[in-house]
């Protein structure tokens, strides 16, 4: 800490340096891909070096002649909104009651809750497709909604939780004596003072089930499951051989969401970690 | 409407104990002030009153319904939380508003209670904003006008002008108190600072360690002191006590003699306010001393002394100067000193004195 701040003055030049060269090295597969997606397919498998690429469209035809990506879009709406949702509904009271209530077994509870995500996913696989397979749920998008939700609950919760432990107690105690039930107090003073946890939980909980891989491949066999994650993964670029620039461009597709959402919760994340957002 | 009765009332936090056997009784629309130092158990029982707090053992009676079973919702209080506790996402009139939406007043005479309740507490520009943009005073003041917007059975209040400067802190005492005659609503209000406790309360309770020291009218708790902790928690500059020894009707002490019952004797402690002692020339007095500091505060003086080892308080006359080190002496009035056991702090009373005078 103390370094930190001597060098603030002197060393700025430095750090951004450092920074700025940190911040090119993650953006240049990002900008590579997109360079890619935006030229004709003969510039990109020629061995020569080119400095002055040509800008075409030709990837982008392709792709929405050829490849149902509007289906695998809706489809990873569908799933990742509907278990982000799902995880919401359970996750908010589950919070709720580890922080608040005291019964037996509460922390073990907690800690349970917490474990399910420390086990390899792959452990799991198996169970996990006979089961939906027993329930007529293969290749659906429902399916993955409630994987996802189940992978990413306890997650939730526990983000959710560390923000309302922050919650002064004093503040149920004044809704309560002020006259308001456990429901209201819930909704009209807890929701809305763990708001930006709330948030947070849920952008990380999409972002996870975007990406998520294992189950989809495992559940999913059409395209009236296939999300973009693992449609992006079987994509070759169609029937006449691998397309490096279909698949740049679709890689790019799928990673527009998560850039997105990243921006969207910026603020909270760097907010939520450090806490202490709700002292009244 | 509400006298509250508190009947052999514990509080234990695991094997600490926060209130021990607490036996209090609160006329209908008193006003009790819960006094004493940090730490001792005055928020305790008030949020065992609130219902926000289950009592260990004993029972707490509100309206002569015993009400320990009975949720904080429905038991009729209005409380200000020590730490505020404003609802942050809500702007003050929202804050104000909330217990008379809980409550089911009608829509069209909250607004006029809103504004009244704000105005007294001189917060009624600040009406839109958020509890996060507001000082600490204010946050107090929005604390409290959300407690006194609606006519409840019981006004708790922990610590409300706490964190008041001084000046607005005297006008609200003015404001709470006359609320409180007007409304004539019981009201149970913890404070530390006994200015506040004196000119409030039509009877202070003492606390210390979770345990009442003594119950009375601001005059009784000031004149007649049960023990050293009251006597020395009471007035500003507080009591002096000075420990010696009293024989034959004589109480000794290092540069200090003076006439006390001849049936108190042993190791004593004597007490003696500042504004009961006087300077004097000469003639008989009962203190000798060193002047150590001299305070003038505008409306008087306060001298203080050095005498063995202990500092002595005085209050001198409003112009009164003096060197530092210059021997001075002090007359007590006779009528205002007290006797303490110094082992056990109790007040040992002068009654054989009087009948033999
Ligand atoms: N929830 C609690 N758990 C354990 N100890 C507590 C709790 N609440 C209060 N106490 C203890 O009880 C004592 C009295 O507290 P409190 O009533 O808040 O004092 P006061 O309001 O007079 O300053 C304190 O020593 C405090 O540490
Ligand atoms: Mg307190």
């Amino acid at each position: 800490m103390e370094k930190r701040r001597k060098s603030k003055g002197d060393n700025l030049v430095l750090r951004y340096l450092v920074l700025g060269s940190w911040a090119l090295f993650c953006l240049v597969p990002i900008l590579w891909f997109l360079s890619i997606g935006f030229r004709p397919r003969t510039e990109i498998i020629t061995p020569e070096p080119i400095y002055w690429p040509t800008f075409s469209l030709d990837a982008w035809r392709l792709l929405l002649a050829d490849w149902p990506i509007f289906d695998y879009l809706r489809n990873s709406v569908v799933a990742v909104t509907g278990s982000v949702v799902i995880d919401l509904i359970l996750g908010i009271p589950a919070a709720y009651s580890l922080t608040r209530y005291e019964y037996r077994g509460r922390d073990d509870i907690g800690f349970y809750i917490l474990s399910t995500r420390m086990m390899a996913p792959a452990i799991v696989a198996i169970p996990i497709f006979f089961l939906f397979r027993n329930m007529g749920l293969l290749d659906s998008v429902w399916a993955l909604m409630l994987i996802y939700a189940a992978v990413n609950l306890s997650i939730v919760v526990w983000i959710i939780r560390s923000y309302m432990l922050d919650i002064p107690k004093e503040l149920e105690d004044a809704a309560r004596t002020d006259g308001a039930g456990d429901l209201r107090i819930l909704w009209e003073i807890i929701i809305p003072a763990c708001l930006p946890g709330i948030i947070t939980a849920s952008v990380i909980a999409a972002i996870f089930a975007i990406n998520e891989f294992l189950f989809t491949l495992l559940i999913a066999s059409t395209k009236s499951a296939y999300t973009m994650s693992v449609a992006l993964a079987n994509f070759t670029g169609g029937s006449d051989g691998v397309i490096y620039n279909a698949i740049a461009l679709v890689s790019f597709l799928a990673f527009l969401p998560i850039l997105v959402l990243i921006v969207l919760i910026q603020k909270h994340l760097s907010r939520g970690l450090t806490m202490g957002a709700v002292k009244g | 409407m509400a006298r509250i009765e508190l009947r052999n009332v514990v509080k234990r936090y695991g094997s600490f104990t926060g209130v021990r056997r607490m036996d209090l009784d609160i006329a209908d629309e008193e006003f009790l002030v819960l006094l004493g130092p940090s730490g001792c158990g005055k928020t305790t029982t008030m949020r065992m009153i609130a219902g926000l707090e289950e009592p260990s053992e004993g029972e707490v009676v509100i309206g002569g319904e015993v009400v320990n079973e009975v949720d904080a919702r429905d038991r009729d209080v209005a409380m200000v939380f020590q730490g505020y506790a404003l609802y942050p996402n809500m702007s003050i009139y929202e804050n104000i508003r909330f217990p008379l939406r809980m409550r089911g007043i009608g829509k069209s005479d909250q607004d006029a209670l809103i504004r009244r309740a704000a105005e007294m507490v001189e917060l009624g520009d600040f009406l839109d904003r958020k509890p996060g943009a507001l000082s600490g005073g204010q946050r107090q003041r929005a604390a409290l006008a959300r407690a006194v917007v609606r006519q409840p059975q019981v006004f708790l209040m922990d610590e409300p002008l706490s964190n008041l400067d001084a000046k607005l802190r005297s006008s609200m005492r003015v404001q709470i108190k006359h609320l409180q005659r007007q409304l004539r609503i019981t009201t149970v209000y913890v404070t530390h600072d006994q200015i506040e406790a004196m000119t409030l309360a039509d009877r202070i309770v003492i606390m210390e360690k979770g345990v009442i020291r003594q119950i009375g009218t601001p005059d009784e708790i000031y004149s007649d002191p049960a023990d050293t902790f009251v006597a020395g928690f009471i007035g500003a500059p507080p009591m002096n006590l000075v420990e010696g020894k009293a024989e034959n009707g004589r109480f000794t002490a290092p540069g200090l003699v003076a006439a006390c019952p001849p049936d108190i004797s042993g190791r004593i402690t004597l007490g003696v306010r500042p504004e009961d002692c006087r300077v004097v020339t000469d003639g008989p007095a009962e203190l000798a001393g060193a002047v150590y500091g001299v305070e003038p505060t505008g409306e008087t003086t306060y001298l203080t002394l050095r005498t063995g080892e202990t500092l002595f308080e005085v209050k001198a006359a409003r112009d009164a100067r003096f060197d530092l080190g210059a021997p001075v002496k002090i007359c007590f009035d006779p009528e205002r000193i007290y006797f303490f056991d110094t082992e056990t702090g109790v007040r040992l009373r002068a009654q054989p004195q009087r009948s033999a005078a």
